[in-house]
């Protein structure tokens, strides 16, 4: 069972670690300050900043409203992206190299070319969706759904689609086939997946830029907004709190995808 | 109208052809095989049948009812995948109850029904396993259970011993066979060796190239191939090289070197006179005497390899610049040979079949 890793890969490894989680920490000890201002290393810690965060009626309701968003696009990419990842892994024409390379795109192409070009859009069509939580929303699935798709792709590539036909000709339709066949076996991308979603569009700024309403702002862009005119470490508190929300969420989705298999194994 | 009835049958993807042209009439109750190599387009015909590949041409009939443009789930049909196609993520039992509970039965008919078929199959007591905790062997027991339990008018086998070792397809070809003959089902059984055909099947259609070759019992198909690729497919053959001295109705007069045979011509091949054919001659039909013998031999050869196997012994004989490979029964009362020993070859004048 044990495997040895060579010394140097260890280091590296280790080395790596350090340095992308070094900032979290910079972020987390930088909102545990007594100090008035945001520093690193903080001046003495205590939780001041943390209860002006929860007293701030501006950081808070940015909480809530990145909260709200990220679900409401959670919802529609995880719809949206599970479709167009079954569509692409079952369908056989030319060009479906083409389009999943499309469907991904948002995510290859800069943030800030995909928010212009949506405020761009939405004003030329004279939606009236510029700058409303609707055009923000649909940003965000834009941006989120290629990460459903690729989950629920990679997921898919694995699944053998003779169990879906075997459910077929055992009296199954489509529909039942893949209820009760496909999705319980892809379900674990499926959840990766929307989870995934949900933390891209809790942290997403570029977009966000272009396409959020001044009154109703996510919170990467009301912590921007605030660090720009007074260097306070109540940014550095409201980067705790969303920092936790998605260590929790992707422990929750570990603890429901591993509690699965336990059952799994122990039924048997 | 047959049971099964496939009438100009063809499967195009894009610019390539699967199936062409395929007449089939399978009979109820037949164990019916399509055999033939990788490519040929037999799991696209058992495909057409199950309704996951749609014909470019032709109708598909079951039972008097036209089912080419059925969904699967309205055909009727068990189909057990090379790969068993168990679903992982269910018990035994819910594997093989799958069928039951999309037909809405009642609880306690399910529980009746998935118990007998796992008696059947020889599983019970392994309801509760999964697909992972199941060996090759098992699983496509619980495949063939799951099938069998919904009473299909016609069951469909794609290579299901292919994933198998030697000695458990050998146990699992009888036992299919045998399952088969006691329930009574129409089969139609999808394979690329010709043994497995040969051993369980009532009918065999070889296939080549989306094509059916012949279609025939085992023995006309072992005896009487159609065809040299036929021939060369379905066991081991020996193809003499020769040029027809003389036609008389189905008997032909070989000519080979300066000796003269005889052969038969089947199906509706024809020859005529002068024509270069082949001569089919199968290694256990072969006799072989020392040279001394008293017979005045047609063909004579020399040994130029053997080969001991236990219960035959294997010889290779060179006749001019042809070669001949001859299976003898390994009895007392046959002739040892040994290397370089010139030898008569004699056999049966049915037992050479002509090839044009
Ligand atoms: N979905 C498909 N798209 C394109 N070509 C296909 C498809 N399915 C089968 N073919 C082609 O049709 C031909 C026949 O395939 P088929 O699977 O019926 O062969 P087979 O006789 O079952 O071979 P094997 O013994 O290898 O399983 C092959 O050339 C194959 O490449
Ligand atoms: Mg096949």
């Amino acid at each position: 069972m044990e495997r040895k890793i060579p010394l140097p890969m260890l280091v590296l490894a280790i080395l790596g670690f350090c340095y992308l989680l070094f900032p979290i920490l910079v972020v987390v000890l930088a909102g545990l300050t007594t100090g008035e201002f945001l520093t690193f290393p903080p001046k003495g810690l205590s939780l001041r900043w943390v209860i002006s965060f929860l007293n701030s009626e501006k950081y808070l309701s940015a909480f809530f409203f990145s909260f709200k968003l990220a679900l409401m696009t959670m919802v529609v990419s995880t719809i949206l992206g599970t479709a167009a990842a079954l569509f692409l892994a079952r369908s056989r024409f030319v060009g479906r190299a083409a389009l999943r390379a499309f469907f991904l795109s948002p995510v290859v192409l800069p943030g800030v070319v995909v928010g212009f070009a949506l405020y761009a859009f939405f004003i030329a069509s004279g939606m009236g969706i510029s700058r409303t939580i609707w055009g923000l929303w649909i940003g965000h699935i834009l941006y989120s759904t290629p990460y459903v798709i690729g989950t629920v792709g990679a997921s898919l590539a694995t699944f053998d689609v003779s169990l879906e036909e075997a459910a077929r000709s055992l009296g199954a339709s489509p529909m039942r086939a893949f209820r009760k066949i496909t999705f319980p076996n892809i379900a674990q991308g499926i959840q990766a997946g929307s989870i995934f979603a949900f933390i891209v569009s809790f942290g997403q700024f570029e977009v966000s830029l272009f396409l959020s309403a001044p009154n109703s702002e996510p919170l990467p862009i009301a912590m921007y907004n605030s660090l720009r005119y007074k260097f306070e470490p109540d940014a550095a508190a409201a980067g705790i709190f969303a920092i936790t929300l998605v260590i929790a969420s992707v422990l929750l989705t570990n603890r429901l995808v591993n509690i699965r298999r336990l059952l799994e194994r122990q039924d048997g | 109208m047959s049971y099964v009835e496939f009438s100009t049958i063809s499967k195009h993807f894009g610019n390539s052809v699967a199936v062409a042209d395929l007449d089939l009439q399978i009979e109820q109750g037949e164990f019916f095989s399509l055999l033939g190599p990788s490519g040929c387009g037999k799991s696209t015909t058992l495909r057409m049948l199950a309704g996951f590949v749609k014909p470019t041409t032709g109708t598909i009939h079951v039972n008097g009812r036209d089912v080419t443009a059925l969904p699967p789930e309205a055909r009727d049909i068990g189909i057990v995948f090379q790969n068993y196609a168990i679903f992982p993520h269910m018990t035994v039992f819910d594997n093989i109850a799958f069928g039951l509970v999309e037909r809405k039965l009642p609880r306690g008919e399910i529980k009746q029904k998935v118990d007998a078929a796992l008696a059947e199959v020889g599983m019970t007591g392994f309801e509760g396993r999964y697909e992972r905790e199941l060996s090759g062997g098992q699983k496509q027991r619980v495949a063939l259970a799951r099938v069998l339990v919904i009473e299909p008018e016609i069951l469909l086998l794609d290579e299901p011993l292919s994933a198998l070792d030697k000695k458990m397809r050998e146990e699992m070809k009888f036992w299919i066979k045998n399952i088969q003959r006691s329930v009574g089902i129409t089969t139609i059984y999808v394979t690329h060796d010709q043994s497995e055909a040969l051993t369980m099947s009532d009918r065999i259609a070889v296939m080549d190239q989306g094509r059916v070759l012949q279609i025939g019992t085992p023995v006309e198909i072992y005896e009487q191939p159609a065809s040299r690729f036929i021939a060369e497919f379905i066991g081991e053959s020996n193809l003499l090289n020769g040029i027809v001295s003389a036609v008389d109705g189905a008997v032909c007069s070989i000519r080979i070197g300066n000796a003269t045979v005889t052969g038969r011509l089947t199906q509706n091949n024809s020859v005529s006179q002068d024509q270069d054919v082949a001569l089919l001659v199968r290694p256990e039909m072969i006799r072989l005497h020392a040279l001394d013998a008293d017979e005045q031999p047609k063909l004579t050869g020399t040994v130029s390899e053997t080969i001991y196997q236990g219960s035959v012994v294997r010889y290779r004989i060179q006749i001019a610049d042809q070669d001949l490979m001859v299976e003898i029964a390994n009895r007392p009362d046959l002739p040892r040979l040994d290397m370089t020993d010139e030898v008569a070859v004699f056999w049966d004048a049915e037992s050479g079949v002509v090839m044009p």
